[in-house]
């Protein structure tokens, strides 16, 4: 690449559009058919090998949309030591595609020795504020920029916690000086899951920190609502997400499909739902 | 009221050791239809739902010998044995084979550890580091006299595995877009496999003995006289020229110094 494109692309940030989750089974299409979507995001860890298909396609893709990086394994709230080596490897992938936004999950993933490649909940508790506060600054120190925060789902609430989540969520960000990536779908399956009013939790986010949000599907087959990005999203999100750009304002949004990927042109029609609902806002604030 | 750490230690260790009775369901909020323990089951059914996941997508020949309960007893025994050490995923897994060797159920298949490393070096190929094919002008160009004191590099996307085992026969017709005879036969022999990515594809072709020496003796970093030497041991009729042109032409060397900057 010449140095006037790479400069070019410096300057990709992450336009105020509807955007897709990009999964393996789709690259190919994405390449030849370049679909009119806003940005992809992808999973950073997919991409901490150093070469083959993964990056030959993700450089062709890089070089006609904005992109964004999302992390799932950093684990900001575990106790286990910061990983020095992820995080070196989330800072070469920075290097190596200039994304316009870096994002990671409020929640724990490793202890005791082993880590369990999940998002798990956090205790609501002071000291467990401290202690991710801590380890996000770190991290923004390594990587020498602002990351955004996702609020994951959750099928259990601690006894001991005793702050809500949605002030637990605005103080990291005010704390820390992370920007939040608003996960409409989360906020819904813990409202279920825990019960308390969406709209509420709505109300508590500090809208100037959000620079992102998520929408995603739930399996509702079970006791408990499940996050498991394997469906579309439901109704009551749709409605949410109205709500939430009403307050927020239009803000780059994401649709996330990872379990029973569908054809792209699904993935495709959801993210145009999103879309056609910021338009709605945008039409409303001219 | 737990601190941190012992919370997340305790919750790390109910999921795995499958402890319904933990510590745990005393600091989770009861109600809302489901019991503390049935919440943590939900994360422990997560948990052990990806690990199985990944290991479906690494290991599909090792899923297509076996039955379903068979693999999902080995990938779950995998997970207590062979702890994640990672935040990546796609780091976890590469000890199946091991694994295997030491699992009584897999006693009667002594062909799967094999079977399981060879489709983890699959997967080590398919994310390893680009390189580009050697320069043939610039070895064209090294004087006949010289050539016996080169030191070659293996593509960083190559690994030899190594089977008493028909391993590659039984690779290959358990691919999804194998049409004909679908037998192996156990006592054909082993298999010595190159495992290597060329372009953005993974290839595997058998090694001859003689040439796994002269590839073996390379990696090493042994001059090619002194790797020649090695594979004539193995081998006395071996083709030096036709494996040289194959393995620089198709990219398994993919660089070549001379034996005094080795030691400069």
């Amino acid at each position: 690449m010449s140095d006037a494109a790479r400069a070019d692309r410096k300057a990709t940030r992450v336009p105020i559009r509807a955007g897709i989750g990009l999964r393996a089974p789709h690259c190919r299409e994405m390449i030849a058919s370049r679909p009119d979507i806003g940005w992809v995001e992808v999973h950073s860890e997919n991409y901490f090998g150093d070469g083959g298909q993964p990056h030959r396609f993700l450089e062709r893709i890089r070089a006609d949309y904005p992109l964004s990086l999302h992390g799932v394994g950093l684990g900001l709230g575990s106790t286990a030591p910061l990983d020095l080596d992820h995080l070196r490897s989330l800072e070469r992938l920075i290097g190596r595609y200039e994304p316009g936004l870096v994002s990671e999950h409020l929640c724990w993933s490793a202890a005791g020795g082993r880590h369990l490649n999940d998002l798990l909940p956090l205790p609501y508790t002071e000291e467990a504020l401290a202690h991710v506060c801590g380890r996000i600054d770190e991290a923004q120190q390594v990587l020498g920029r602002q990351l955004l925060i996702e609020n994951v789902s959750s099928y259990l609430q601690f006894r001991h916690s005793t702050i809500p989540e949605w002030e637990f969520l605005a103080e990291v960000s005010r704390r820390s000086g992370s920007a939040i990536l608003l996960d409409v779908n989360n906020i819904y399956v813990n409202a279920v899951n825990h019960g308390f009013d969406p709209l509420t939790y709505l109300e508590a986010v500090p809208t100037a920190a959000v620079r992102e949000i998520h929408l995603g599907g739930f399996d509702a087959s079970g006791a408990c609502l499940i996050d498991t990005h394997g469906t579309p999203v439901a109704a009551e999100v749709w409605t949410l997400y109205r709500e939430a750009v009403a307050r927020i304002g239009p803000c780059p949004t994401l649709v996330e499909w990872d379990t029973d990927i569908p054809a792209l042109d699904v993935l495709l029609a959801e993210a145009s739902k999103a879309a056609g609902i910021l338009a709605e806002a945008d039409a409303v604030a001219a | 009221m737990p601190s941190l750490l012992e919370l997340q230690t305790e919750f790390a260790r109910a999921l795995v050791a499958r402890d319904e009775r933990s510590l745990m369901t005393e600091w989770i909020v009861a109600g809302r239809g489901l019991a503390p323990d049935e919440r943590i089951g939900v994360y422990r059914n997560n948990v052990f739902s990806n690990y199985r996941a990944v290991l479906r997508e690494v290991y599909p020949v090792v899923l297509a010998l076996v039955d379903e309960p068979f693999f999902k007893g080995a990938a779950d025994a995998y997970v207590s044995t062979y702890p994640s050490r990672s935040g990546n995923l796609n780091d976890f897994g590469g000890e199946l084979g091991d694994f295997l060797a030491g699992w009584p159920p897999a006693r009667q298949l002594p062909y799967l550890p094999d079977v399981a490393r060879l489709e983890w070096a699959v997967e080590h190929a398919f994310h390893a580091a680009e390189a580009p094919l050697l320069d043939l002008t610039t070895l064209a160009a090294v004087a006949q006299e010289v050539l016996p004191g080169l030191h070659f590099a293996l593509h960083p996307a190559s690994r030899i595995v190594r089977s008493p085992y028909p391993i590659l026969r039984i690779w290959q017709v358990n691919q999804p877009d194998f049409n004909g005879d679908r037998s192996a036969n156990l006592d054909a022999g082993g298999d010595t496999v190159l495992v290597i990515r060329r372009g953005a594809t993974v290839e595997l072709e058998r090694l001859s003995p003689g040439e796994l020496e002269l590839l073996q003796a390379l990696a090493a970093d042994l001059t090619l006289a002194q790797a020649h030497a090695r594979a004539l041991e193995a081998d006395p009729a071996l083709d030096l020229t036709e494996l040289l042109r194959h393995h620089v032409l198709d990219g398994t060397l993919v660089a070549f110094h001379h034996d005094k900057e080795a030691t400069a």
